[in-house]
């Protein structure tokens, strides 16, 4: 599953890689109201299922979407992945196997697990080690990459993140805190990653990434105290 | 003696809301706390004696302060209530674009 906005340039690159590397797995991009070629680029793609947002509706509410179709034809598991080109659709597999054969809820793709010479940008590096910390903090477990949007979910996930309100507009580390202080079980997988081949990250700049750490933050503080000391 | 404007202008507040009840543009329960707020002004404005009782009995000294703080309080709920109506309202928005784009999915599915 491949939510897409604007991403006309590397979509179809992303598709065909997808096609390529997982021959019977079904692809769905959720297309968020893209204003370049992104849909007809995908509509090309013979054998992509497309769901097209009304409106510009957000990167997690797209990510949502995709889950509740997912959940409507009772799909057992989904993999999440970004269209710029970043994720390896090769590395899918090692994410899916883990979810299988070690019986987890979320399984995430890390780029940080192990050296794999992935140079991301300062903000970017910065985020990553506070929300590890953070994380780390709130629940005990080591998240080495708790920004990435390259998941597996399994059906108990699928299910949880398609009910209304149960997917907040900043899904990273305070989704990861709420999943494992509601005792879903999150593992992560090492992954290697490409840089982004085209278009324009949505924490690009630097008031975007300053404001997405001071929100995610305040997201996490939040995420902690309202499951603490909840056992359900 | 009363305060003749403020008694207008609780009038005319008055005479607005029903009006827009009137009209549908207003929900009888969403006007509910409008309506009492103009009561009360109403009842200081044809007394304002009282709110100076008001205010010696709760130690301000100004009475008008009181009358202030009151309105900013008021002001403050309201507007969180309205934030948080906001976000539900989006919230439904976006169920229902969800929706809308997976049965739109759907029915290209099928063809």
């Amino acid at each position: 599953m491949i939510p897409a906005h604007n991403e006309a340039e590397s979509i179809e690159g992303v598709l065909n890689d997808i096609k390529s590397q997982l021959k019977d797995a079904d692809i769905l991009v959720v297309n968020d109201c893209s204003t370049d070629d992104t849909a007809a680029k995908v509509r090309a793609c013979k054998g992509v299922k497309v769901l097209n947002n009304p409106f510009n509706i957000g990167y997690a509410m797209s990510i949502q979407a995709g889950i509740k179709y997912a959940k409507r034809h009772d799909y057992d598991y989904v993999i999440q992945m970004d269209a710029d080109g970043q994720h390896l659709a090769s590395e899918t597999h090692k994410l899916l196997e883990a979810c299988i054969t070690k019986n987890v809820d979320i399984v995430i793709g890390s780029r940080f697990k192990k050296k794999t010479g992935y140079k991301s940008p300062f903000f970017r590096r910065f985020g990553t080690r506070l929300f590890e910390g953070t994380v780390k903090i709130f629940t005990g477990k080591r998240i080495t990459d708790p920004l990435t949007g390259f998941q597996c979910l399994n059906k108990r996930t699928i299910d949880y993140y398609a009910e209304p309100g149960n997917y907040p507009e900043y899904p990273d580390a305070g989704l990861i805190i709420e999943m494992l202080m509601k005792k879903y079980k999150i593992i992560e997988v090492p992954v290697s990653m490409k840089q982004r081949e085209a278009g324009v990250s949505m924490h690009s700049g630097i008031i975007q990434p300053i404001k997405y750490m001071v929100t995610q933050l305040y997201t996490c503080v939040i995420i902690f105290i309202k499951y603490i000391g909840r056992t359900k | 003696m009363s305060n003749i404007p403020f008694v207008i202008i609780a009038v005319l507040v008055i005479l607005y809301i029903l009006i827009s009840i009137r009209k549908n543009k207003l929900s009888v329960s969403a006007s509910f706390g409008w309506f009492m707020f103009c009561l009360v002004m109403l009842f200081f404005a044809i007394f304002p004696t009282s709110l100076d009782w008001l205010a010696f009995e709760m130690g301000i000294s100004y009475p008008p302060t009181l009358f202030m703080v009151a309105c900013i309080i008021v002001l403050f709920v309201s507007n969180f209530r309205d934030d948080r109506t906001i976000d539900e309202l989006k919230q439904k928005v976006n169920d229902l674009s969800q929706e809308v784009s997976i049965l739109k999915g759907e029915k290209d599915d099928k063809k």
